[in-house]
């Protein structure tokens, strides 16, 4: 057997490696504009990262890139000690192990939250329907939907549409999920309850890399921010740090923007 | 000697309809299934399966139905398959269906938004289980409006197997005005005869439109 790493948590084996992604030197082109320059990062099992920056700065496409919904042109990846190169090699295992929400959600609109739920798992895992079912229904009554199961998306509130979009990927049963600015295509009073779902997963110990610009949430959960700007990684630091001293004036730029469009009633208290 | 315009002349004409229902039906059969492939070839990110079949369509597209015909019907004799119409018709009008399809199904696999791709991609999901559960359910819902209107089309475009000698409802009507000289009786019934099955598909067509525009409204 091997040492049970300490920050194991419950959610995975003792066995499971003990760094969930680690990237090095990855670039990423769309045509002749380099959206990722060089990037370096490491995220260990268990530990929530949050990436900010403004727009167009490559974040999403840095966690589009951990999946594989975006190829990279140099550099190398491995999730969950599998090897993505340049090659597009390992794909779909990599695939089945990290789950992915969206911003604007994406749910089959021709199928129920249920049926949403156990696709993947039956098709791709190969898990028995009646199986499937009872997971799916499990997840959902986490995010606090079970009685919508038989609901089309377009029934649902956006709220309700991305927690079954956060169930739909759990079902997989992830090492790893990707939150790519699950609450910037909702209405305000909704952002709460898919952040408020978001942290009870964090709490649960998934390993998560989400890009949002709830600073009050990356207080509350991150291990680390990290801030990108022109597809480069500027800064990676503990939210206190970040928040209180960025060492960076892109940083600081940023900062300052953010912080007069989401004003904390309170600047003791997070803001979630 | 010329024979009169009587009611086995009609009957003859009318008989002939199942031909032209026959041979629509196997050129939108073989057409569906060869459209469907070339559909999902030219929607795939393989460059050169996506340059085969935009040249297929390319030049089914822009080439008459006619020559589509001749082509086929003397090639096949070339080639030593030997010189057989029905055949011949069936061959050429599912090639031709084929192209137009695809090109319809492309236009509705590639109005379904990508974000549909994406999610079930990072599900895991190969190709295959993508396609089949996630985005053709979605686009055949588009499809079915002018697939139906292609359909009026094909029913139409049938009438030139006539030239090759297929007999059906067009060759049909040839054979007894070369009999009673009466064209303008018989072609009113063959054009009456592809208005009846033509309209009520027409019709359709429009009723699903609409029923998809009340669907998708937003």
């Amino acid at each position: 057997m091997t040492a049970v790493d300490e920050r194991t948590e419950p959610l995975n084996g003792p066995a499971a490696p003990s760094i969930a992604v680690r990237m090095e030197g990855v670039n990423k082109w769309f045509g002749t504009f380099q959206a990722l320059n060089g990037i370096d990062l490491t995220v260990k099992r268990g530990e929530k990262i949050v990436v900010c920056g403004p727009s167009g700065s490559g974040k999403s496409t840095l966690i589009r890139c951990i999946n594989q919904l975006e190829a990279i042109q140099a550099g190398k990846i491995v999730v969950d000690d599998i090897e993505l190169g340049t090659g597009g090699k390992n794909v779909h295992r990599v695939r089945r192990e990290v789950g992915m929400v969206f911003q604007s959600f994406n749910l089959f609109p021709h199928m129920t939250v249920l049926e949403n739920c156990i696709l993947a798992p039956t098709k791709v895992r190969g898990i028995a329907k009646a199986e499937a079912i009872a997971t799916a229904r499990k997840y959902l009554a986490r995010v606090h939907i079970p009685e919508q199961a038989d609901k089309y998306p377009a029934q649902l509130s956006g709220g309700q549409q991305q927690r079954v979009a956060i169930a739909r990927a759990l079902c997989m049963n992830p090492k790893i999920m990707l939150f790519d600015e699950p609450t910037s295509a909702l209405d305000p009073e909704m952002v709460q309850e898919v952040l408020d779902t978001m942290i009870d997963l964090a709490e649960e110990g998934m390993t998560m890399v989400c890009v949002t610009h709830e600073m009050g949430f990356a207080r509350r959960v991150a291990d680390r921010v990290v801030f990108m700007d022109r597809g480069e990684i500027v800064e990676i630091a503990p939210p206190e740090e970040f928040f209180e001293h960025p060492h960076h004036e892109r940083a600081r730029v940023f900062l300052g923007q953010i912080q007069r469009t989401h004003k904390p009633a309170d600047p003791a208290t997070p803001t979630i | 000697m010329i024979r009169a315009f009587g009611w086995n002349e009609v009957l003859f004409i009318v008989m002939a309809l199942r031909w032209t229902l026959a041979l629509s039906a196997i050129a939108f059969v073989g057409g569906g299934i060869g459209g469907l492939a070339v559909a999902l070839a030219r929607t795939s990110s393989i460059t050169w399966l996506r340059l085969i079949t935009t040249g297929f369509i390319r030049l089914f597209q822009g080439t008459p139905l006619l020559m589509q015909l001749f082509l086929v019907y003397f090639g096949m004799s070339i080639l030593g398959l030997g010189i057989d119409p029905w055949t011949a018709a069936a061959a050429a009008l599912s090639l031709h269906a084929a192209a137009f399809l695809a090109e319809i199904w492309r236009g509705c696999i590639e109005a379904i938004p990508p974000g549909q791709t994406e999610a079930a991609t990072a599900l895991g999901l190969p190709w295959g289980t993508r396609m089949r559960y996630v985005i053709l359910p979605q686009a055949t819902k588009i499809a079915v409006a002018p697939t139906v209107g292609f359909l009026v089309q094909l029913v139409k475009g049938t009438s030139l197997a006539a030239i090759i000698g297929f007999t059906e409802l067009t060759r049909s009507g040839q054979i007894i005005n070369n009999a009673t000289f009466q064209p303008f009786l018989v072609f009113s019934l063959v054009a009456g005869l592809y208005f009846v099955i033509c309209w009520p598909l027409s019709f359709l067509a429009t009723r699903l439109e609409r029923r998809l525009a009340r669907a998708t409204a937003r």
